[in-house]
């Protein structure tokens, strides 16, 4: 009778210590993700507080490109009113198609290349760039992580107990390749 | 193995020689106990104890100045500089470690620090000139993830429980020296059982640290990979690494296991199967091997020689 009182004893304090260290987990991982997606915030903001300074350089040169200059400002404008995960990835996508319009632009110009301000904001913008996609890769791998647990038993169990809700992933709608890379492949 | 099969792989290794470690111990303990008595015990356990914090602390920042590393800023060395920083918003770092540089030739980094807000990384001017932007971006990743995975913490506290161990076994080895036959009460089993363990243990405990530091490398190597998504970079990196064969000039054993690849060059032909067991870094063909298989890629092999470094 007393061995059976213990061992119950135990079964519910082992039932409380899990149920601690799962909630716990969630959390960190729910604060991740958040700071995963605030560390892309950083670099979306740094990628638009370059564009003026580069269209200005490039306008210099390319009078007669508006469409593209217009384009460029539409994203810019776009990321920086963007409030949802969803709306940001996909101002990122137009930022990415305008920019590439701006520099085939710029291509056509070679004395551009050998403007100082304008080569340094390419190597700046492309370090951004850079920094977005190791930003998205981090946020996307936790939020992996996040909506794995819930979704898997036993910690499915809690996660909707707690309010716990799977995140959206970081995910560019143009191209399939920039979504993190699934190193799955079997020999 | 894929790279999530290899992280678990390693965590569960890293798990199995704590536990080995934790076993050692207690034999340990249990050999004091049976050749000594309790009261022995522990005055013994306490002094190890005190030796053991002393240790940790003390074993805080020399790792910087016993290397000749200097800080850097981003104008000093922009494209490490990035490196670092890419890596570190990758690894999901709150803030982007310090930089270091090494002036040496020899291709080599490190990363330090217990904590990720106190981790800086070092880089000599050597691995700066050799590797390529996407080399250098997967070397860091490397860094960040030792960061990331707590492992300079974890190796600080192998290498204390290492010195622990080693002073009690010359503790004993001396008290017994010198107590000789005092000791008629304790049984003669329990005398041998004590010297073997004495000559043993430290034995023991230093192969248990090295393969803890080689499961540490594989786990950092696999997470480098995750972060950056691109195992391939991180195993051209470690094939030209293992291409290249200057020492460092300045290192010492105490550190080896911080490294991106072994700084120790001086088991040269040797590197059998035995004195691989005393390694800190698991051979360079073995990583880029396992790098291969998670990212389904192929590179030529190490040439001779090389891969023995």
């Amino acid at each position: 009778m007393n061995f059976l009182l213990i061992a119950v004893g135990v079964l519910i304090l082992v039932v409380l210590l899990w149920l601690v260290l799962a909630y716990n987990s969630l959390v960190r991982l729910r604060n991740e993700a958040a700071q995963g997606e605030s560390s892309i915030d950083i670099q979306l903001k740094r990628r638009a507080d370059l564009i003026p300074n580069l269209v200005e350089a490039v306008k210099g040169y390319a009078t007669h490109e508006s469409a593209t200059f217009e384009k460029v400002s539409n994203a810019r404008a776009q990321a920086l009113g963007a409030k949802t995960l969803g709306d940001k990835a996909a101002a990122d996508g137009a930022m990415q198609s305008a920019l590439g319009g701006l520099f085939a632009v710029a291509e056509a110009y070679p004395q551009l290349r050998a403007v100082e301000a304008f080569t340094k904001l390419q190597t700046e913008l492309s370090d951004t760039e850079d920094k977005i996609a190791a930003a998205r890769r981090y946020y996307n791998s936790v939020v992996q992580r996040f909506n794995t647990k819930q979704q898997t038993i036993p910690t499915s169990l809690i996660a909707s107990a707690f309010g716990f809700s799977p995140r959206e992933f970081y995910r560019l709608e143009d191209d399939a390749e920039r979504e993190p890379v699934k190193v799955d492949i079997a020999r | 193995m894929t790279l999530q099969e290899q992280i678990r792989s390693a965590r569960l290794r890293t798990v199995m020689v704590l536990v080995l470690f934790v076993i050692l111990m207690a034999a340990i303990v249990a050999a004091i106990y049976v050749a000594f008595g309790s009261g022995y015990g522990v005055i013994m356990g306490l002094v190890a104890v005190g030796y053991g914090i002393f240790g940790y602390i003390a074993a805080g920042s020399i790792v910087a100045a016993a290397s000749g590393a200097h800080k850097i800023t981003k104008d000093q060395a922009p494209e490490l500089f990035l490196a670092v920083e890419n890596a570190a918003i990758a690894a999901g770092l709150a803030k982007t470690p310090d930089v270091y540089i090494i002036e040496d030739p020899a291709p080599n980094a490190f990363a330090a620090g217990r904590t990720p807000e106190k981790a800086y990384v070092a880089a000599t001017t050597g691995i700066i000139q050799l590797l390529d932007k996407r080399e250098l971006e997967a070397v860091m990743a490397h860094e960040m993830a030792h960061v990331r995975n707590r492992d300079v913490r974890l190796m600080t506290l192998a290498a204390v429980m290492v010195g622990v161990i080693s002073m009690i076994a010359d503790m004993l080895l001396w008290s017994m020296i010198f107590s000789g036959g005092r000791n008629n009460n304790n049984n003669p089993i329990g005398a041998i059982i004590a010297i073997v363990a004495i000559i043993l243990a430290p034995i023991g405990a230093a192969l248990l640290q090295m393969s803890l530091s080689r499961r540490r490398e594989y786990l950092a190597d696999a997470t480098a990979a995750e972060l950056t998504g691109d195992p391939e970079g991180l195993a051209r990196a470690l094939y030209k690494l293992g291409a290249d064969q200057r020492p460092l000039q300045k290192v010492n054993r105490a550190t080896a296991h911080l490294w991106i690849e072994s700084p120790l060059r001086d088991h040269h032909g040797m590197s059998t199967s035995l004195a691989g067991l005393f390694d800190t870094h698991p051979p360079l063909q073995e990583r880029i091997d396992r790098l291969q298989e998670m990212g389904g890629f192929q590179l030529p092999p190490l040439p001779k020689g090389a891969a023995e470094a």
